[in-house]
């Protein structure tokens, strides 16, 4: 028909521009700036010369979108391609099918594992090396931190640790990429809001790295025997964004929507 | 009440070039609103709560045939991406007159999801969701079933 014909002759001819920058929406109000890929500012450094995987003096600048396609702009497999073992499978289909209703952190619960990397409002990475420890600070849900020991120690005996949302990290310097070992996960958080489970067993690998200024390198291996048949890895990029810095959110401020979706839950609830 | 139903308009259409991994809401918009049933709403403003992790206004809704109210809540996004597309904490106020389109919950109460908020009196437009909220909205919006 004529005018569909037109239609299609219009969306060809829509400028390869639109594809090749990302606008901002109208409803945004500013400009973005261009990709990080663009900037070819390098790696900032700390005085010892390991990479800056955080602020610099002035201060200004946080961790906030990620690039990836998925929710929070993390990057994984379809599912086809991850080795699920079959209960897993089950719960991943299952909690997708209820459109992520019961995702604990609808309840602002915090983002253990990679979630963290994955969820609004950005993070912060603060190296401390005086004590020998990185924080890494969400600004989402009731900002949490997690803490990472960069002092050689060895994980705790499981039998004594109390499993929790962030575990137990211990990380070291690989060259330029921090690599950090984390066990003793609780199981009461999702891996992202996609829905792939954990178990207690997981052992966390994540390679983080600062290639230039503009992006943040996040590369993690799920290591849960219990949960899948073998390791598998994937990997996101995280855009610094210098010119604001984390705002100050609590999740539970006024959280109406959790009694909603995970009605059984409330005071009363059934 | 009244309400009639709206079609996205290509201004709509074309807010899906959003930058991806942008800000989204803590949970599944889907899960909670079902993005292909808009509808539209007018009536005033008679509370705002500019909280995280979403604000809310409520509108009070008159049924012209029968004069009964009926009191409607409009979630829109969290302080921090509002403000991002000129949003402020005083941009509705008690008393104002304002017609709202939104998605409606898919729990038969009288919520909804705002997208385009206009103030009648100035004609001023704000718009309700954050990027990625509006690209869920819209995935809906353009679903097969």
């Amino acid at each position: 028909m004529r005018i569909g014909k037109l239609l299609i002759a219009a969306a060809a001819a829509l400028p390869l521009s639109i594809s090749l920058f990302t606008p901002a929406p109208a409803a945004e109000g500013m400009a973005r700036k261009p990709a990080a890929s663009a900037d070819t500012r390098p790696t900032p450094r700390l005085a010892d010369g390991k990479p800056n995987l955080g602020p610099e003096v002035s201060g200004i600048g946080f961790w906030d979108r990620g690039l990836g396609p998925a929710v929070g702009g993390a990057r994984f497999p379809p599912p086809e391609e991850i080795p699920f073992q079959p209960w897993a499978r089950a719960l991943y289909d299952y909690r997708q099918s209820r459109t992520f209703v019961d995702d604990p952190h609808v309840r602002c619960t915090p983002p253990g594992g990679p979630r963290q990397f994955a969820v609004p409002f950005g993070l912060q990475i603060i190296q401390v090396p005086a004590i020998q420890r990185i924080f890494v600070l969400s600004g989402g849900a009731m900002r949490p931190w997690r803490v990472i020991y960069m002092d050689g120690r060895e994980h705790p005996d499981p039998e004594v640790f109390n499993p929790s949302f962030f575990g137990h990290s211990v990380g070291h310097w690989e060259g330029d990429t921090l690599v950090v070992d984390t066990v003793g996960f609780n199981e009461q958080f999702w891996l992202h809001r996609d829905g792939y489970p954990h178990t207690h067993a997981l052992h966390l690998i994540e390679r983080i790295s600062r290639p230039n200024y503009m992006s943040l390198n996040y590369e993690i291996t799920i290591d849960d025997p219990l949960a899948y048949t073998r390791p598998w890895t994937t990997s996101w990029v995280k855009e610094w964004d210098e010119d604001e810095e984390i705002i100050e959110y609590f999740c539970n401020e006024n959280n109406r929507d959790q009694f909603v979706l995970q009605p059984e839950l409330a005071p009363g609830g059934k | 009440m009244t309400y009639r139903r709206t079609i996205p308009g290509v201004l709509a259409a074309l807010m899906v070039m959003a930058p991806l991994g942008a800000a989204l809401a803590h949970h599944s918009f889907a899960a909670q609103y079902d993005g292909r049933k808009t509808v539209t709403i007018e009536g005033a403003v008679t509370k705002v709560e500019w909280m995280n992790p979403h604000g809310y206004f409520f509108v009070d809704v008159v049924d012209p045939a029968t004069g009964n109210v009926t009191s409607w809540s409009c979630e829109i996004a969290a302080p921090a991406a509002l403000m991002r597309s000129g949003w402020t904490r005083n941009s509705l106020k008690p008393g104002d007159l304002v017609v709202v389109e939104g998605a409606l919950a898919r729990d038969g109460a009288n919520a909804l999801n705002a997208g385009n908020v206009t103030l009648a009196a100035s004609g001023k437009k704000l718009f309700g969701r954050a990027a990625n909220e509006e690209r869920e909205a819209k995935q809906a919006r353009e679903s097969a079933n």
